[in-house]
């Protein structure tokens, strides 16, 4: 049974057709301060130490907008998103969704907000019940907060199988080991949304899965926020991936959050050190793939997150690091362009920043050059 | 050069195999001419698995190709094209279920069917290979240092003390700092990007002339990965080893391979340069592939062009083209017989018989 | 798809998009595997023998033998096994003594299974305190020399089919409570428990309809190697003479009695050793092949 698949189309450029909400409505997410720690434990149950996975992260994220989060091992981006979520709550801060702090809220008072939010998890076999059919997973939510008849509910689930591409006559029934990855995220996915959820958490949604498959995935993510106006806070290491999906992006580095601001601004013109070896990190492909030798390649290793450097945590790693870096933590502040916030003493400049995500052979080597900027 | 990071932006130097190691191997370069040697041939190599239900999978159908000495190979799939079983079977680790036919040469001494013995002895001596979780591949209960040892000793006749001071020199040349120390230290006190590089020291232990690459630098960091990468070609360019890398990435092969192998379905259905490869892509299956991968310069919510379908199943064989199914190009004769593998323009072989004929307009 | 020998030697590269056989072909292959089917039947007609037949045929009693009929050899007629020394057919002795081990089996499997299995979920789930004291009073239990405390219990009630279950649980209930407890453990992060959570399930409904259903073919396999112990352990109940009362037969008791025998008339013995020696290497081979085939899953 031939699954409907909502791909094969050709480039469009039209983004935000049909009711999508324009980029930039009201704040959905307020997230101030939040700092989640890991205490852990040596053999004996005795307390070894004190990880603190995310520290000091603050970022809003608007409705119809999808904020992408990027980071490497040990970022606390998935952390991140699950503190967003409470589970767990995090240790200190604010979670401010539809104006209400979700933080120290009792499971009773979360469980309106539990509608509005929802998460998609990266591994779609383990996110999923072996042993549920296709039907019972998706219907589950609508099961818990009592909506609907029977019959009702039927008919909610299996419209949502076919808007992410599924016959609900074929694949209502099966298991999730008769899926395929791909489908069973789509899986994933109509369950996340058969509540009709505001504000969908990605965590990773496609890295397990293969590159024609991931597109096909990414390409219903994309039709499903347009056509049913939802927000993303998509969260990944694929630095080209999120800039697909996201209309701004947070980079972060051990925990702390290096830069955020528009999608365009980060990648023409990070200001960010990180944020700029990340980029240049990225093997590309195309006649205009960037030859080795301008490539960066970023030094030493990372520290270890439970004894992260004081001040400035990329500092060990940051070509440009001086006195000032170890002394001070660096903040976020406005640097350039509305909107574009980064935490360094000495952010890149709008020339060293070269379109290094252009895919434009960008030569790095002379100092002090304008690299071409197109537009 | 450098960078605004201050890195070091060095042109690499061209390829020249052997150059610092001369007495030990042959003086060429890849290409170097009709009588070079070809380090590895594979002819018409078919690997079928019988399951415990009986189902048979065909994994890899009749592939063909060569490896020079020194030469940098990449051989792409998405998974169940058949890369990491063609890899295993030079490795000649494929378990007793697999039936494996056709040919391996290696330097002219054929693989397949050999005894078990002589495998031992082909592995890590002549091939070696590192694989996509460092975590799996070293022993966590055995220092790093014992490791190598065990490894080095395995085909170098060295005792002991000398077999460790190999040890810290290997270390010593996966640029593990202070190695001295390190010999001492297990695995996990040491981060992913540090155990792959001990499991690349320890597959260069005894100098093979190929190494097989098996997705290894998917589990790590892009960062860490980069630097992987430029190790793997320095080491490549100072030892004279061939390197073969298996992946999914098509952008990490552009980037560091020298030419591309596409496999899809059990078999190779474009082989070229890699230049060649993006620039006049010719297989519909892989310029979906290119097409399907974001880039960093695209525009952000545009929907990627993609084709729908899965990867046929591998235990029918069809007649016709595996990938006539989801072709968009797909014609009659497509479904009815399928394309042989051949060179049709020079160095860029393809299996098709609607090929993608322009060229790809250059990106803005 | 996705090919075995990736799963063997390496981690899986990213997932194909090809999916794994359907339901026809899994029944199919549980029938296939000789491993799973040969102990199954053997005990199935174990069972047939000892609770239907029987009913169908007319065994001699298993008790109240006359004298007349003592010391009859092995395949005499209408004695297939012969009789004991005071005149019981063997046979009916074997089928009626396998009744007991059948029943004392089960149903200390059966008591563990859910009392024990239910205080390993709820200690898992919940953690905490409750984790915390559930767990140190089933320790107790588990601390002891596990024999001794049976014999006591034992003692201390009086022998009865039903006091030796009683006491048996005692100790099935501890070890079913540890499996289930650590099976919790491991799903209650799953992410599709996470999900659940996510979505306002209730607790309850989570461990009844994610944690029980995934951990069930765990504790089976456990209950079908655990259900050998147990009869191995009423066997040497009845040998020490803390079993089933007399004259009730069970095969722990007819070795026990037979061992006196033994240089003249070692089929006595032999005879239910085989028995106890095939339903427990059954068991276990089915429990073996059980997990086997699900651990692959």
């Amino acid at each position: 049974m031939p699954e409907v698949t909502p791909e094969a189309t050709p480039l469009t450029a039209a983004a935000g057709t049909g009711p999508a909400l324009a980029a930039g409505g009201d704040l959905l997410l307020d997230v101030r301060h939040l700092v989640q720690e890991f205490v852990l434990r040596d053999y004996g149950g005795a307390k070894g130490g004190v990880l603190q996975a995310v520290s000091d992260v603050s970022f809003e994220l608007r409705a119809g907008e999808t904020l992408g989060i990027v980071g490497e091992t040990g970022s606390g981006k998935s952390t991140l998103a699950r503190s967003v979520i409470q589970a767990p709550p995090p240790k200190q801060g604010a979670v401010i969704f539809q104006g209400q702090d979700l933080v120290g809220l009792s499971p009773r008072a979360m469980k309106p907000v539990r509608r509005e939010l929802q998460m998609v998890f990266q591994d779609p076999f383990t996110s999923l019940d072996p042993k549920w059919t296709v039907s019972r997973i998706v219907g589950e939510p609508l099961t818990a907060y009592g909506l609907g008849s029977r019959r009702e509910r039927r008919e909610r689930v299996n419209s949502l199988l076919e808007l992410v591409g599924l016959d609900p006559a074929d694949y209502g029934r099966r298991q999730p080991r008769e899926l395929s990855g791909g489908q069973a995220q789509r899986v994933a996915i109509a369950r996340a949304l058969v509540l009709e959820p505001k504000l969908i958490l990605c965590d990773e949604p496609v890295s397990s899965l293969d590159v024609l498959v991931q597109a096909q995935v990414l390409n219903l993510l994309e039709k499903l926020r347009s056509e049913l106006g939802l927000s993303y806070l998509f969260i990944a290491h694929d630095l080209a991936l999120v800039k697909q999906v996201s209309d701004r992006v947070a980079v972060m580095y051990l925990g702390k959050l290096c830069e955020i601001g528009p999608v365009r601004d980060i990648y023409r013109q990070p200001l960010h050190p990180y944020t700029l070896a990340l980029l240049t990190s990225i093997p590309s492909a195309g006649p205009s793939a960037r030859k080795r030798e301008a490539r960066t390649v970023i030094r030493g290793e990372l520290p270890s997150p439970l004894d992260p450097p004081s001040s400035c945590r990329f500092r060990t790693r940051c070509p440009r690091a001086q006195e000032r870096c170890a002394a001070e933590a660096p903040q976020l502040r406005a640097v350039g362009s509305e909107g574009h916030l980064v935490a360094c003493h000495f952010p890149l400049s709008g020339r060293e920043g070269t379109s290094a995500g252009s895919g434009t052979s960008a030569d790095t080597g002379a100092q002090g050059e304008p690299a071409a900027i197109k537009r | 050069m450098a960078g605004p990071l201050g890195q070091r932006v060095g042109r690499r130097a061209a390829p020249s195999a052997g150059a610092s190691s001369a007495e030990r191997h042959e003086p060429v370069s890849p290409g170097s001419g009709p009588d070079a040697a070809p380090l590895l041939e594979v002819s018409d190599l078919r690997v079928r698995f019988r399951s415990r239900d009986g189902m048979v999978v065909n994994a890899v159908q009749g592939i063909s190709f060569t490896v020079e000495p020194g030469q940098t190979l990449a051989i792409i799939g998405e998974s169940g094209s058949g890369k990491t079983v063609s890899a295993y079977a030079l490795m000649g680790l494929l378990p007793r279920t697999a039936q494996v036919s056709g040919s391996i040469r290696f330097r002219g001494v054929e693989i397949v069917a050999l005894g078990e013995k002589a495998l031992q002895d082909h592995r890590g001596r002549n091939v070696a290979m590192v694989f996509q979780n460092p975590e799996r591949s070293l022993n966590p209960t055995m220092q790093i240092g014992d490791q190598i040892t065990e490894a080095v000793r395995q085909h170098l006749p060295l005792g002991r003390r000398q077999a460790a001071d190999r040890a810290v020199e290997l270390l010593r040349m996966v640029r593990i700092p202070a190695p001295e120390r390190r010999c001492h230290e297990y695995p996990h006190q040491l981060s992913g990007g540090m155990r792959q590089r001990v499991v690349i020291a320890i597959a260069l232990a005894c100098e093979p002339q190929l190494l097989i690459a098996d997705e290894a630098t998917t589990a790590l960091d892009v960062t860490t990965q980069a630097q992987i990468m430029e190790l793997l070609l320095d080491l490549q360019r100072e030892l004279g080893t061939a390197l073969l890398m298996i992946s999914h990435d098509l952008a990490l092969a552009a980037s560091y391979a020298e030419e591309v192998l596409v496999m899809y379905a059990g078999q190779v259905v474009e082989r070229a340069s890699a230049t060649d490869l993006f620039a006049r892509v010719r297989m519909p299956y892989t310029r979906a592939l290119i097409d399907a991968v974001p880039r960093a310069d695209q525009e952000s919510h545009v929907l990627l062009p993609v084709i729908g379908g899965r990867p046929p199943d591998l235990s029918a064989v069809m007649p016709g083209c595996s990938f006539a199914p989801r072709c968009p190009d797909a014609q009659q004769d497509c479904r009815q017989s399928a394309p042989p593998l051949e060179e049709h323009e020079i160095g860029h072989w393809w299996a098709c018989w609607h090929p993608c004929g322009t060229e790809r307009p250059a990106d803005a | 798809m996705a090919v075995p020998v990736a799963d063997a030697l390496s981690p899986a590269p990213p997932a194909g998009d090809v999916a794994a056989p359907g339901r026809r072909s899994r029944t199919r292959g549980l029938l296939r595997t000789p491993e799973i089917t040969i102990p199954a039947a053997v005990l199935l007609l174990l069972l047939f023998f000892c609770f239907v037949w029987p009913h169908i045929y007319p065994v001699p009693p298993p008790t109240g033998g006359s004298i007349l009929d003592s010391g009859l050899p092995m395949w005499s007629p209408g004695h297939i096994f012969g009789t004991d020394n005071v005149g019981n057919d063997i046979m009916s002795r074997i089928l009626y003594g396998g009744q007991v081990s059948f029943e004392v089996a089960a149903a200390v499997q059966a008591i563990g299974l859910v009392i024990g299995g239910a205080l390993g979920v709820i200690a898992g789930y919940f953690g905490g305190p409750v984790d915390s004291v559930l767990m140190r009073v089933l320790d107790v239990f588990i601390a002891f020399p596990s024999l001794v405390l049976i014999l006591a219990i034992v003692d201390s009630l009086g022998q009865s089919e039903l006091n030796v279950i009683y006491a048996l649980a005692a100790f099935s209930i501890p070890a079913f409570a540890r499996v289930s407890r650590a099976a919790t453990l491991r799903l209650r992060d799953q992410p599709f428990v996470v999900a659940a959570r996510l979505s306002s399930v209730k607790s309850w409904r989570i461990i009844s309809g994610h944690l029980v259903p995934n951990m069930m073919p765990q504790l089976l396999t456990f209950s079908l190697l655990g259900a050998a112990v147990v009869i191995i352990l009423e066997g040497a109940l009845d040998f020490l003479g803390y079993g089933i009362p007399d004259p009730a037969p069970s095969w722990g008791k007819m070795i026990a009695n037979g061992q006196t025998m033994l240089s003249v008339r070692p089929s006595l013995v032999i005879v239910p050793s085989i028995f106890l020696f095939v339903t427990v290497i059954c068991l276990n081979l089915l429990g073996d092949g059980l997990r086997a085939r699900w651990e692959v899953r």
